[in-house]
């Protein structure tokens, strides 16, 4: 009777082990995929420094597959990635917020808000005078959201995009917000070259942020 | 940083003095530490489990005042984990190469073994070197530096063979933990 009974509670503390095993898994895979991104990401970055610093040229994308992404979810915009074989031209990094992230180029299927931060249709390159370079990205709490963080920047803080070889430094001169139409109206001045970033806006389901970055 | 040994000594030394809250701190330990010794004569359950308690209460503080900067800290310890898993620095996988081939040695000479043991693992260490000799192969081939850990994972093939190496290492060390555990709880038993 007693060794039936340590019996019972010896596959009771295996069937309890098992269930707290998975239990950790399910709770820790959300966070650990971020963090595996990000070593990701540091990799894909120091890929992209690796090739500005020996070639000094601008890298093409590889890999224009057909690939329509503009409608799918997260879920398959991540597992997507991982398949996904891409070069960045460009990284914008932003010290006071710790981010760090390469972009591709316009014409590549990988320049979606699913995938990486995304340079607009209308923007310039970083290489224009005057221009006005604007990229977009998701924020929250999303594998894709790079401008979580976006929020906590101040007036002053700086910001460089990494472009050709180049490293262009910009100051954040204007933050605000707009309702989210579908179109956003952007106020700068025209006669300096600016960074715009776009995101939603923090803790706000109905409106978006813009973050103006003069060059310095 | 550019101290002599001497000052970094003194530093050491007078650590525990220099504000009220290290003395505090530096007092707990003394208590803790007196108790714990004080208990081996003893050997008094209670105590046992209060100091464990204490010990666990003082820690779970430490966590609650600095929970973000400890979540800093664990998040930073799972990155350096992935990234010695997915992008293992050149050192780290000639020193996993290095352990499989003392395996292999060991698992040879050693009689004591058990058959299957020895099957095992013969299986992970003869894979691992064989997808390590590859690796350096390949590197050999494509006039790689291994210096830089970029210029490694730029290569697909790379990735691929240092990925599943790693995989293969790991569960050699599983394998060797567990068997280890259970060689010794089964000696144990057969000495009862």
């Amino acid at each position: 009777m007693q060794r039936k009974n340590k019996n019972i509670k010896s596959q009771l503390f295996k069937v309890g082990f098992f269930f707290l095993i998975v239990g950790v898994i399910i709770f820790f895979s959300t966070p650990m995929k971020k963090i595996k991104e990000e070593v990701f990401e540091e990799m894909r970055l120091a890929i992209f420094q690796l090739n500005i610093n020996s070639e000094n040229i601008t890298i093409s994308d590889v890999n224009t597959e057909n690939l329509e992404v503009t409608q799918e979810n997260t879920e398959i915009a991540e597992e997507n990635d991982k398949k996904a074989t891409y070069s960045y031209i460009g990284q914008l990094s932003i010290p006071t917020i710790n981010l760090k992230r390469g972009f591709v180029s316009k014409e590549s299927r990988y320049n979606n808000i699913n995938y990486n931060i995304t340079i607009a249709n209308e923007a310039d390159y970083p290489d224009v005078p005057m221009g006005n370079f604007i990229l977009m990205a998701h924020s929250g709490n999303a594998y894709i959201s790079f401008f979580d963080k976006l929020y906590k920047l101040q007036i002053g803080d700086e910001a460089s995009v990494s472009y050709n070889a180049t490293t262009y430094n910009y100051r954040l001169t204007k933050i605000y917000n707009q309702a989210k139409t579908g179109t956003v109206a952007i106020y700068r001045n025209p006669t300096i070259k600016t960074l715009t970033l776009i995101t939603c806006t923090h803790n706000d389901d109905y409106n978006q942020t813009i973050y103006i970055f003069e060059e310095i | 940083m550019d101290l002599s040994i001497i000052e970094q000594l003194i530093t050491f030394i007078t650590l525990p003095f220099q504000s009220f809250l290290t003395i505090e701190i530096l007092l707990i330990f003394i208590i803790l530490y007196i108790f714990i010794l004080y208990n081996e004569r003893r050997q008094n359950k209670k105590v046992k489990i209060i100091l464990t308690s204490l010990i666990i209460f003082f820690f779970s503080l430490l966590v609650f005042y600095f929970s973000e900067d400890m979540m800093t800290v664990l998040s930073e310890i799972t990155k350096t984990i992935m990234r010695s898993f997915y992008f293992p620095n050149i050192i780290f996988y000639i020193l996993s190469a290095i352990i499989s081939l003392v395996l292999l040695i060991y698992t040879l000479f050693k009689e004591k073994l058990t058959k299957l043991n020895k099957i095992i693992t013969y299986t992970f260490t003869i894979l691992h070197l064989f997808l390590f000799t590859i690796f350096i192969s390949n590197a050999i081939t494509n006039n790689l530096s291994l210096t830089n850990t970029a210029n490694i994972y730029q290569h697909d093939n790379m990735f691929v063979i240092v990925l599943f190496s790693n995989i293969i290492f790991i569960l050699l060390i599983i394998y060797k933990v567990i068997y280890h555990f259970c060689y010794i709880r089964h000696e144990k038993l057969k000495n009862k």
